[in-house]
């Protein structure tokens, strides 16, 4: 039974680094190659000597898929193919492809800033990775290779963000990759056509949790660094260069247009110019406002915000500063952070998950007293606020998505274990199909039920409805015919068809049965008493008695022999064709039974 | 032990010791896992308190730790007596015990408290609801790899069933857990022999330890057992064994085995044969059988005979890089590998014309050629084929004679299959073929090796028909921009081969008409509307002015060419990568036009000044990193080969460079200015003779300082010391670095003789106002404070006496020390780790759904 099996090798029932194995068809796929941040030796990356113990990775692999940009997704994609080897095809959407690199290189300089380690990728091994990627379109069906196909279909989440179809034949697989079923400020609604595959792989991080709105938490926000300001305070967001840096720009430049707030706002790495060039070439990924007021202005040309000089800082009065990287842990962030701490008018803004270790982390879990570099103590007197602006589908998104596409099962993956738990039951108990959810390392296997497409012969058709009803969507009807398996494809048609078509000739054939009488008659009157008992009983049948001493009914055949051993015994041979298969066979169970005494 | 090694581990001691502060931390953090109504801590935490206590314990083997720090067995206990404790806390629980139960003493401590046989024996997690989870089953092999490096550990596992346990858990549903415990039994199985034995091992059981026994048992009745999955994993475990320990008793105990796993090879109903591959190949690595004479060898020759050339491949390839190999074997191994090139050179010409690779009477075609005809089977053959031929071609020394000249036809037949050029017409090479073409796997394989092939001889008669094949890549437009860019790295190692042939006229001109025809090709390329093919002949470009520039006929071609027009021409593509590389090939093209001694063209088109300037232009407003980065590491390039002109023009250009990139957002342009100024430093200062460049005369004292005076009047004007003092306060730390490298540097330089007392001229005066300023500024300002803007308070940094003063009482050696200490010491420090799992106690959960 044809068979696809799953192994996450990371995000098995927890929130790291994105990385699943898919087998379908004997073709292999590597599902997103994320990077753990939490780490900074070998654990940072998927432990990719599990994918094959025989042979090389680009033999086993036929492709790698990376759904969207964040590194959780495509960190370890770098060192995948250019430390470990893997040379072959990598799939991602333009604006994923466009995006991506920057937050690679954006990371490694963080990376080798902060921790001076070697062993990670450089900005060469980025460019060449990126060289090595095809870029997709939305609803593009990409052939990889002559069987496999991969189809991208918009997931919202962040900007390029895409679910992929994979699909062997007649077997398929959705990945969701992260996506959000509520379109928001700047992006749409994941979506997804009823394509029905055999598994459904999706990301569960909101599981258990129906999420507010996430207006709701934009306005906390603009009224948190509103305040903040107006009391002459300074407001530090620290980000990542790409993503959610973008997302809250367009919130405060549109917040400071319609309040005709003067405080500066800067930008402080550079990049902005980059991500936003990205956002206005990608267009068409946004959410619809976005593409609708483009013909007026563009969301993404920002009036109020201006480019960060370190000098900046030291000025008086309020202003809205982003800096990245995004967990306060090196850099110019951090250096703002430092001088910005002591005073308790300013407030940081932590839009982001922070790793253990970094500044982030600490002032978030409420830490106020900093040990810094030569043993500095930092007091923190500044106020710290967490916001989780991500965007990811809650419980009922992902009950929606499973409603929209109609898998026959589901593989929930990104998330945590207890949260998983329940909402496999409800999936279970909601839409009767399996649901599973396996740790990092273990195989699910998932046997698939292959549906066949197989056309029909129009003139087997015509026959069929010319004695039959007419055809109706409701009711399936039963169809015969000859299945003919030629160059990979199916056909049926009428019988006579298929011979002429193959060039064979047509043989009958007949079944036989031998049923014992006992009857010490000669066999002559045995025929006869048989024939008479038949006549009887198959009154609407043309029963014969033939002059070679042969009964037939229809083409059934009976003769008589006395049998060799016991004379008192006769055989009877009884024999009929495929067509007459009901009626031969009630013959010979009724011959079973005897003859009835009164025809003696 | 090496000293370096000595180095380590104490530095490793000291940054994890476990400080009275952190003693102060540990019952509250320990408290704090074990109390269920607790968040669960992020499991990176969880895994650094392991790191943590794994070195902790490497260095101490006494039991001063768990009698010092009663909260860790307190944390077990409580643990175990959670009634569902959750998954990863056992799991952690599990590791930890097996950490601290390393070493004998407290083994024993953990086995008085009756800890050892709840967690590890059979009341423990083993026959709990909880075993279920693989996390805990997972925790439990991990805590038993780390206990077992003692006799007492190994009797509880041995004595209490453990062994079972493990044997069951080789077959575990999770790859990760099934993988330790096949490691475990090897660690387990190595250690009872080795510290269980005292005398040679014979093949009968009363010989071996009990514990080894018991495996080994375990390992024939698997062998010998109709479960296919059995067989797998006790060859696993072989294959492990043999892969890490090379001791005599391993050849023993193959003797047991010898039998069985030969039968594997005849038996067709086993189907482990690339595992057994795997096993024979470890095997042929270990000394242990490097007796040319044994059956082992027999055996292997016997592999590569019977295994079908995909499973027989890697071994194949491993055997030929052995030193030592019986012959008869290596040339079984390389009929494995020859094979499907030979086969392929027999479809691609029918009768063949030349030499095959190999001789007819040794190999049996028919297997290739059947999975070389199917669709399913002859790509992935032909791949792995390549890959290996890469590998072996790759290797410095190979001790085997390859035929290369017939390794490149059936190189250059795959190629021409590839791209549809060549169609033979008989039945085989029409069915590879049809196969082959537009395959992109293969055409990539081939590429690479056939680039690894020009390091070889024997193939210069095909050069010719050679860069035919490459040339047809480089121009077809179906050549996809992967393919097109091994295509230019096997172009360019052939162009240098070329090269480097003896020159009679014909050749002179065969290397004219390729060079011209691969410029042509070239031209186009550095149009095309792919950034990535673009990028890539840039590159190409680049490699072949590194390799080629000082050869006439090159720099004839590529100058007559329009190549150096489109190349300037990209200094303004779209694609910042693209830029970047078109800034590299420009800054190499210069070493062929205007820096050339003899250039052979010199015309308007190629004019230094405005090359230099549109460079500048870039490094001061391009809006992406990579093209700065590109422009200042060429302008570093061409100062440290000499090509930025005399004296006062090389210090013009460092100040003008200088002075663009100093406020460069990028810190890694940052650095190349740094890189830059000091190859200008050192340069200057070997050009105006001062004693320490090894090529300079020796000079009098006099004229030394003169000199020395000289040297900074030309530091001061160019302004690098307003830049190297501000990059010792930049808030990314390699510039720091950098910076108080140079200026020390520079202060040995000044100060031949020591400290400033000792120095003639400025002894008397104390430093000044600014000066002290400037003193404290780093000294706090590095750690704390950003560097004021220009000039504050008073230093004048482009002042020659100030900086002299500045470089003889900063302290620069302090600084230095400071700033190479690992810049996140406080980050990854245990303190820390404890106060943050301490500090999320009690704060809500949500933080952790978020990702990025």
């Amino acid at each position: 039974m044809p068979e696809i099996k799953v192994t996450p090798l990371g995000a098995g029932q927890d929130v790291g680094r994105s990385c699943i194995l898919v087998s379908i068809a004997g073709k292999n796929v590597m599902l997103d190659c994320g990077m753990h941040m939490g780490y900074n030796d070998d654990r940072r990356f998927p432990d990719f000597s599990y994918i094959t113990q025989n042979g090389r990775l680009t033999d086993f692999l036929d492709c790698v898929i990376i759904s969207h940009f964040h590194l959780d997704h495509c960190g370890a994609l770098p060192y995948f193919s250019e430390m470990v080897g893997y040379d072959g095809p990598i799939y991602m959407t333009h604006p994923t492809k466009a995006i991506c690199p920057i937050l690679l290189e954006d990371y490694r300089k963080i990376t080798v800033d902060k921790k001076g380690e070697t062993n990670f990728f450089t900005s060469q091994m980025i460019k060449d990775c990126m060289k090595k990627v095809v870029a997709v379109h939305l609803h593009q069906t990409v052939q990889v290779d002559e069987e496999l196909e991969i189809k991208a279909y918009y997931a919202g989440h962040v900007l390029g963000a895409a679910m992929f179809q994979i699909k062997v034949g007649c077997e398929s697989v959705v990945y969701t990759g992260d996506y959000n079923m509520t379109p928001d400020r700047h992006l749409g609604a994941a979506w997804i056509d009823k394509c029905r595959p055999d598994l459904l792989i999706t990301e569960s991080t909101y599981a258990t949790t129906i999420r507010d709105s996430k207006r709701c938490r934009e306005r906390d926000f603009l009224k948190k660094v509103h305040e903040t300001v107006e009391r002459g305070g300074k407001v530090l967001i620290p980000v990542f260069a790409l993503g959610r840096a973008q997302e809250l720009c367009i919130l405060l430049e549109t917040f400071w247009e319609r309040m005709n707030l003067k405080a500066p706002i800067y930008f402080s790495t550079g990049l902005t110019e980059k991500a936003n060039h990205y956002y206005k070439l990608f267009i068409t990924w946004t959410n619809q406002k976005i593409r609708k007021t483009f013909v007026q202005r563009n969301m993404f040309e920002f009036k109020h915000i201006k480019a960060f000089d370190r000098a900046f800082a030291d000025n008086p009065g309020p202003m809205v500063v982003f800096a990245t990287p995004g967990m306060l842990h090196a850099g110019q962030s951090l250096q703002i952070f430092r001088k910005w701490a002591g005073n308790e008018k300013n407030m940081v803004i932590m839009p982001g998950y922070c790793v253990q270790g970094t500044v982030g982390h600490k002032i978030l879990s409420g830490q106020r007293k900093l040990e810094m570099e030569g043993r500095q103590i930092l007091e923190v007197k500044m106020q710290v606020e967490y916001m989780s602006f991500s965007a990811h589908a809650d419980a009922k998104g992902i009950m929606q998505l499973i409603r929209q596409a109609e898998p026959r099962n589901v593989l929930l993956v990104h998330g945590e274990a207890k949260k998983m738990e329940f909402l496999k039951q409800k999936i279970e108990q909601e839409f009767h199909v399996n649901c599973y959810m396996p740790a990092n390392g273990e195989t699910t296997t998932i046997f698939t039920n292959p549906s066949i497409p197989v056309d029909i012969s129009l003139g087997l058709l015509k026959r069929e409805t010319a004695i039959g009803l007419l055809p109706d969507v409701k009711k399936p009807k039963l169809m015969h015919g000859t299945l003919i398996m030629k160059d990979n494809s199916f056909r049926l048609v009428s019988p006579e068809q298929a011979l002429k078509e193959l060039g064979l000739a047509e043989h009958q054939l007949r079944f036989t049965c031998r049923v014992h009488i006992q009857d010490p008659r000669k066999e002559h009157e045995t025929v006869l008493r048989v024939y008479n008992h038949l006549k009887g009983v198959l009154k609407d049948y043309s029963v014969q008695h033939l002059p070679d001493g042969s009964i037939t009914v229809e083409s059934i055949l009976i003769q008589a022999t006395a049998h060799s051993e016991d004379q008192g015994t006769k055989v009877l041979l009884v024999s009929w064709t495929y067509q007459d298969e009901e009626l031969g066979s009630y013959l010979t169970s009724l011959l079973k039974k005897g003859l009835p005494q009164s025809t003696a | 032990m090496s000293l370096r090694e000595s180095w380590f581990i104490a530095r490793a001691r000291h940054r994890f010791a476990m400080t009275p502060e952190c003693a102060l931390l540990l019952p509250g953090v320990c408290a704090a896992l074990a109390d269920p109504r607790q968040p669960c801590s992020d499991d990176t935490c969880l895994e650094k308190l392991l790191d943590w206590f794994r070195v902790l314990t490497r260095f101490d083997p006494t039991v001063t730790l768990v009698q010092d720090n009663p909260c860790l067995t307190e944390l077990i206990t409580s643990v175990l007596a959670l009634p569902e404790p959750s998954p990863s806390i056992l799991s952690f629980t599990l590791r930890l015990a097996g950490i601290l139960a390393a070493s004998e003493t407290r083994f024993q401590h953990l086995q008085q408290e009756q800890l050892l046989l709840r967690l590890f024996g059979r009341d423990g997690p083993l026959n709990s609801a909880l075993w279920e989870d693989a996390s805990v089953r997972s925790g439990w092999v991990a805590g038993v790899h780390s206990m077992v490096h003692h006799q007492p550990a190994l009797r509880f596992l041995c004595n209490g069933g453990g062994i079972d346990v493990i044997f069951t858990l080789q077959g575990d549903p999770s790859l990760f857990v099934a993988s330790a415990a096949s490691q475990l039994l090897v660690h387990v199985l190595t250690f009872s022999v080795e510290s269980e034995t005292t005398k040679p091992l014979s093949t009968t059981d009363r010989d071996w330890p009990a514990c080894a026994q018991m495996i080994i048992k375990h390992i024939e009745d698997s062998l010998q057992s109709s479960s296919a999955s059995h067989i797998e994993q006790s060859l696993k475990l072989l294959t492990g064994l043999f892969d890490s320990c090379r001791a005599m008793w391993t050849k023993v105990l193959w003797l047991r085995i010898a039998k069985q796993i030969k039968s594997f090879l005849t038996e067709e109903t086993v189907q482990a044969q690339h595992m057994l591959a795997n096993l024979l190949l470890k095997m042929a690595w270990s000394p242990v059988f490097s007796d040319t004479e044994g059956s082992f060898w027999a055996l292997v020759t016997s592999a590569l005979e019977h295994l079908t050339p995909v499973q027989a491949g890697p071994l194949a390839v491993g055997v030929l890089r052995l030193y030592k190999c019986p012959q008869d074997v290596r040339v079984q191994a390389l009929t494995v590998l020859l094979q499907p090139m030979d086969c392929i050179l027999r479809a691609a010409s029918q009768p063949l014309e030349y030499a095959g690779l190999l001789d007819e009477s040794v190999s049996d075609p028919a297997t290739v050629e059947s999975l070389l005809s199917s669709k399913s089977s002859c790509a992935s053959l032909l791949c792995q084929t390549l890959a290996h031929l890469e590998q072996l071609l790759s290797l410095i020394h190979l001790h085997v004679d390859l035929p290369y000249a017939s390794l490149l036809r059936s190189l250059m037949a795959i190629l021409q299959f590839c791209n549809g050029f060549l169609s033979p017409a008989s039945p085989l090479g029409s069915t590879i073929s049809r196969i082959l073409i537009n395959c992109l796997r293969v055409q990539k394989s081939a590429l690479d090796v056939l680039a690894a092939l020009s390091e070889r001889e024997g193939c210069d008669a095909l050069i010719g028909s050679l860069f035919d094949v490459l040339l047809a890549y480089l121009e077809s437009p179906n050549t996809s921009p992967t393919v097109l860019k091994k295509a230019f790295q096997a172009t360019s190692k052939w162009l240098v081969r070329l090269q480097g042939l003896s020159c009679s006229n014909s050749q002179q001109q065969q290397t004219e008409k390729i060079l011209e025809d691969v410029f042509l090709v070239l031209q186009k390329r550095l149009c095309s509307p792919s950034w990535e093919v673009r990028d890539s002949s840039l590159e190409f470009l680049t490699v072949l002015i590194k390799c080629l520039r000082d050869q006439d006929e090159f720099r004839q071609s590529l100058l007559s060419s329009e190549v150096p027009r489109l190349t300037e021409n990209l200094l303004e593509d779209p694609e910042s990568y693209v830029r970047a590389s078109a800034v590299t090939a420009v800054g190499h093209l210069a070493f062929v036009t205007y820096f050339a001694p003899e250039s052979p063209v010199i015309g308007s088109q190629y004019n230094k000044e405005n090359t230099v300037a549109k460079l500048q232009e870039i490094l001061s407003t391009d809006s992406e990193g990579f093209p700065r980065r590109a422009v200042i590491n060429i302008f570093t390039k061409w100062l440290r080969q000499g090509c930025t002109g005399q004296l006062e023009d090389t210090e013009q250009f460092v100040s003008r460079v200088i002075q663009i990139v100093e406020h460069d957002l990028d810190w890694e342009v940052r650095l190349g200015g740094l890189e830059l100024v000091e190859v200008f430093c050192s340069k200057t200062i070997c050009q105006l003779g001062h004693p320490k460049c090894p090529y300079a005369p020796v000079l009098s004292t006099v004229t030394s300082s003169i000199h020395q005076n000289e040297s900074l009047q030309i530091f001061c004007r160019a302004k690098l010391f307003g830049f190297l003092f501000r990059s010792l306060c930049d808030c990314d730390k390699p510039l720091g670095q950098r910076a108080c490298d140079i200026l020390l540097c520079l202060k040995s330089n000044f100060y031949p003789f020591g400290n400033m007392e000792d120095s003639q001229g400025i002894e008397d005066s104390p430093p000044g106002p600014s000066i002290a300023w400037l003193q404290r500024t780093l000294r706090q300002g590095s750690l704390a404070q950003n560097f004021p803007t220009e000039g504050g308070n008073g230093v004048d940094f482009q002042d020659p006496e100030s900086m002299m003063l500045a470089l003889g009482t900063v302290g620069l050696e302090d600084l230095h020390d400071e700033l190479n200490r690992c810049s996140d010491h406080v980050e990854k420090s245990p303190q820390s780790l404890l106060g943050d799992i301490l500090a999320t106690v009690g704060t809500v959960e949500e933080n952790e759904a978020d990702c990025y």
